[in-house]
């Protein structure tokens, strides 16, 4: 992954979307393809034939760098049931996590139903599963692109991502689906539509955190670099999404009272043999997640698995929430170094302004169809 | 004469006078002799060990010059809660050398310091302290705001966290990379000098100031930090300030920072993008909570 990556990203992202607000602001212009209805077949088509490029370009103009993702995915497919060589170490003994991780997955939360049966893909499986995830991704429709992740080389392919034996990330329950929501979770899930209130849209729309769900949990297929600093007394992660940092100190103190709530919650490492092992509680009330709230305890293991591999497991605990925890297990590749940049998100968020014309738009356009 | 080599000497007349300036003009920080001489403990691989929780405690956010005592912005809501410190400042002869029109500029500043203007273009950036809307504080600023900061070490990167905003950066050391982009926060390269540890800064945009009172800076601002561990408690804080587009020459600013040492000291996220929004995007009728609607 490139410098171009991150930069792109975090100066181009919000003033792509200012500058196509411009656009459709000059009367008598052809708008650009990102304002497009994707549900309206005719403008779609009409934008594709307007277009200056065509999905088959795009791929063609990227089809080396496709092509070498595909040759090399059957040396990367990762395999849960492998044996796990002893960890590296630091220069003061402890297991060494330090560098930079990539924390994304094709591999879905949940697994889908066509696969109720088969939690773990045959390795040639799982390179078909990847060559797919590849394509669609590497194809690209000018008619509704609204960025073009691939021409940043931000597209999942264009990283160290690796094919998956896993169907999906949660291994326990062992039917790879969430718990059943309580009926308070199911309550709070009801309140958490998002609506046209700043306050409903997302801690990442509105810049207040990388991730919407509990730190870990890849929720967007970019912008999941992570990097570990280690020192002997504190583990520091930072996520690229939104330049998230979270600290942990290893010292075996007590968690924060419970009145301070961070968005970031509160985390507690501890090594165990070779595992980092993080406990994060005191979540923010409003990182509101598939009906979780503040309540979620985050149990996380980092484990070194050879050069080139974090194991990251995670196990969700919320009894107001779900009947029973749940846990994932996925592995983050390593990346090369330069790795993280500067996410200023709030200071040049103009994305959220034009999010909110948006949603105010289609409810007022709601409530006229609801007068006629 | 011509006016690169014109420039170029008096840009080294003034380094040779800031080196040869005894220490003891530096800002309101006290001498090296306050400090019996120290050698800091050292990192597993031998280096200075600055880590840990520091904080300065000068008013230099509100003004890097000396200034009064003032009854704040809004004294008939927020009473003496709202009022604010006199403090001496941390500039080299509490003086700053604007070009022309600089000076200016920075009353406007100051004039505009709470006026918030949210458009979703560049243009957002011409109102308003970066602080009163939760932006990135930049280099220096972030070093001397009313909040503390964690400093990590490792042999190839000082890692510095600042609870304001959660903002951080990267000081990569013996690293000649030079700044890709312009960011809030900078590109660090650092080195040892002795137990000092010495930072090259660039690559900062122009959005950051230099406190509430409007001093600025443009995109060329060029920083070197100077950060010297005195006692196992304190640390002596140097920049040196150069920005062709503002100043006629380079300044220096100078204070010290004091370690957190209460057992239980951690960092405690101050994130306040939420803290804004109503300030920000309740003008734009964004938010919940504008004023209630009338009812039937």
């Amino acid at each position: 992954m490139s410098i171009r990556v991150v930069v792109s990203w975090s100066v181009s992202m919000f003033v792509l979307a200012g500058t196509l607000t411009a656009w459709a602001q000059v009367p008598g212009q052809t708008p650009p393809s990102a304002l497009v209805n994707p549900r309206d077949e005719e403008a779609l088509e009409a934008a594709r034939e307007a277009s200056p490029r065509t999905g088959q370009e795009t791929f063609a103009y990227f089809s080396d760098e496709v092509d070498e993702a595909l040759a090399s995915a059957i040396e990367r497919v990762w395999d849960p049931l492998r044996p796990r060589p002893l960890s590296l170490r630091t220069a003061w003994g402890d297991p060494d996590l330090s560098g930079y991780w990539l924390n994304v997955a094709y591999t879905p939360l949940e697994r889908p139903d066509a696969l109720a049966d088969q939690p773990l893909y045959t390795i040639e499986e799982a390179i078909e599963e990847f060559q797919r995830r590849v394509l669609a991704d590497a194809s690209v429709d000018p008619a509704t692109v609204h960025y073009d992740w691939t021409e940043f080389g931000m597209d999942m392919w264009q990283s160290p991502i690796r094919p998956n034996r896993r169907t999906a990330l949660i291994v326990d329950p062992p039917d790879g689906k969430l718990p059943a929501l309580t009926p308070e979770g199911r309550a709070r899930l009801q309140t958490q539509a998002r609506l046209d209130t700043l306050e409903s849209r997302s801690l990442y729309e509105r810049c207040i955190s990388g991730n919407q769900g509990p730190p870990g949990i890849p929720f967007t297929q970019q912008t999941g670099e992570a990097q570990i600093i280690q020192t002997p007394d504190h583990v520091v992660l930072i996520i690229q999404s939104n330049s998230d940092v979270r600290i942990i100190p290893l010292d075996g103190g007590a968690h924060l009272p419970e009145n301070i709530r961070p968005w970031l919650g509160d985390a507690r490492g501890r090594w165990e043999g070779d595992t980092l092992v993080v406990e994060t509680t005191n979540f923010h009330e409003d990182r509101k997640w598939r009906g979780a709230a503040g309540n979620m305890h985050l149990l996380e293991r980092f484990t070194r698995i050879d050069e080139a591999t974090l194991l990251y497991e995670a196990t969700i605990t919320d009894p107001t929430t779900w009947e029973a925890p749940w846990t994932i297990e996925f592995p983050w590749p390593k990346m090369e170094p330069p790795g993280l940049f500067e996410f200023a998100c709030h200071e040049q968020n103009y994305g959220i302004i034009n999010v909110m014309r948006g949603v105010q738009t289609r409810a007022g356009e709601y409530e006229v169809g609801l007068e006629q | 004469m011509p006016n690169r080599l014109k420039a170029a000497t008096v840009a080294a007349t003034v380094l040779i006078l800031f080196a040869s300036a005894p220490r003891t003009t530096l800002g309101q920080t006290p001498p090296d002799e306050t400090f019996p001489p120290y050698t800091p403990p050292r990192t597993a691989d031998g280096s200075p060990d600055i880590s840990g929780i520091w904080q300065s405690f000068t008013t230099a956010n509100r003004n890097i010059l000396a200034h009064p005592a003032e009854p704040g912005e809004y004294p008939e809501l927020l009473g003496a809660w709202g009022a604010a410190r006199a403090g001496q400042g941390i500039v080299e002869g509490n003086e700053l050398p604007y070009q022309p029109g600089a000076a200016e500029r920075q009353r406007e500043n100051y004039e505009n310091r709470m006026v918030v203007n949210v458009t979703n273009d560049p243009r957002r950036f011409d109102t308003g302290d970066p602080e009163i809307q939760c932006y990135r504080a930049g280099v220096p600023r972030a070093n001397y705001m009313p909040y503390p900061f964690q400093i990590f070490q490792t042999p190839d990167q000082i890692l510095i966290v600042y609870e304001y905003k959660g903002a951080s950066r990267t000081i990569y050391m013996d690293s000649d990379q030079a700044a890709p982009v312009d960011t809030w926060m900078g590109w660090s390269n650092g080195h040892w000098e002795g137990d000092t540890l010495v930072v090259d800064v660039s690559g900062l945009n122009e959005h950051t100031r230099f406190d509430r009172a409007g001093n600025f800076h443009s995109n060329a601002l060029h920083v070197v930090e100077r950060w010297t561990p005195v006692s196992p408690y304190h640390m002596r804080y140097e920049a040196t300030i150069e920005d062709p587009n503002v100043f006629t020459r380079p300044w220096t600013m100078s204070f010290i920072l004091y370690r957190q040492v209460e057992e239980d000291a951690q960092l405690i996220e101050f994130n306040c993008v939420p803290f804004v929004e109503e300030l920000m995007y309740g003008p734009l009728g964004f938010t919940s909570n504008p004023d209630p609607a009338p009812e039937d």
